[in-house]
């Protein structure tokens, strides 16, 4: 009996079907092993693809959408599926088939389609039932801030009071200067000596 | 950028509040986001949501913003702001799920 897990956002829906892993001792409800997967936006032609072929679509998706926020050149491309934006409101999708002669697919949606998308497969990472590889996209983009972040203050807690030191030194020495009168001095030790 | 005269700078729990607060309504407004987003599609069909929504985001600017700013002037530019607010609502819009409060912060950083 194969398990089948629905995840919905308005208009798109993500279809996955597959098996546990009794192997690895999992329930009957989950799934390890998917053998299907269907990918339907209203209005749009279906997707579905072979299993190892679901993690580099929602990666092009997800390394997409953060290169659109993040005001780099929004293009996408790989031997699978290439994303490019038409403008800041529409974005052509072109999925390849890894059949030969099989022409590739070309879609085009706009931005209210693609964060349904990007929810659905937010949905599914974050579903206890459905063990697949995670993509560590959003994870490494933390540690390398958090890292960037750190290093930056670090940067300042270090540097910072040594410098306010040395410069407070030269100021309080540099006074001493007025209380100083060599002439006084000298005349002191003339006095002391004659 | 606000009207204010004290400049204080944000507390770190308050910055993960504010974030937190932000991640609530966002999954609560969603169907709304996604409305101005579409609507701003296809402009020439649908272009009231847009209108509407572009007309209270320049009033609530006015009223609560430093208008002598340069970076508000650019928001209150309707040539200029319909950008900004575009990425907005899809930082917004893609920070839905549970760990939509991650998201959101890496996001704020990056922009």
């Amino acid at each position: 009996m194969q398990n089948k897990f629905s995840f919905h956002q308005s208009s798109v829906s993500l279809e996955i079907i597959g098996l546990p892993d009794y192997s690895n001792n999992e329930n009957k409800d989950q799934i390890s092993i998917i053998s299907q997967w269907k990918l339907t936006i209203v209005d749009k032609p279906l997707i579905e693809g072979k299993i190892e072929h679901l993690g580099p679509i929602m990666d092009a998706f997800y390394i997409y959408s953060n290169l659109l926020i993040k005001n780099e050149i929004p293009i996408y491309e790989s031997k699978l599926i290439d994303i490019k934006a038409e403008n800041l409101h529409i974005h052509n999708i072109v999925l390849k088939s890894s059949k030969p002669n099989v022409n590739p697919l070309v879609l085009k949606i706009g931005n209210s389609l693609l964060s349904d998308t990007i929810n659905c497969f937010d949905q599914l990472n974050e579903s206890p039932k459905v063990r697949i590889k995670k993509t560590d996209i959003h994870t490494k983009v933390t540690k390398k801030l958090r890292f960037g972040l750190n290093k930056k203050i670090k940067f300042f807690n270090f540097f910072i009071p040594p410098f306010i030191a040395i410069c407070s030194l030269i100021l309080i020495s540099s006074s001493f200067i007025y209380f100083n009168s060599p002439i006084e001095n000298i005349e002191k030790k003339e006095l002391k000596n004659p | 950028m606000r009207k204010s005269y004290v400049n204080n700078n944000i507390k770190v729990n308050e910055f993960d509040a504010l974030i937190k607060i932000t991640v609530e309504m966002s999954k609560y407004l969603y169907p709304y986001i996604r409305e101005i987003l579409k609507s701003k599609e296809d402009i020439k069909e649908n272009s009231i949501i847009w209108n509407d929504f572009n007309k209270r985001f320049i009033e609530l600017i006015k009223e609560r913003f430093n208008v002598d700013s340069m970076r508000v002037k650019k928001l209150l530019n309707h040539a200029e702001n319909g950008e900004i607010i575009i990425k907005s609502l899809l930082i917004l819009s893609f920070c839905i799920s549970n760990q939509g409060y991650q998201k959101l912060k890496n996001f704020l950083y990056d922009f």
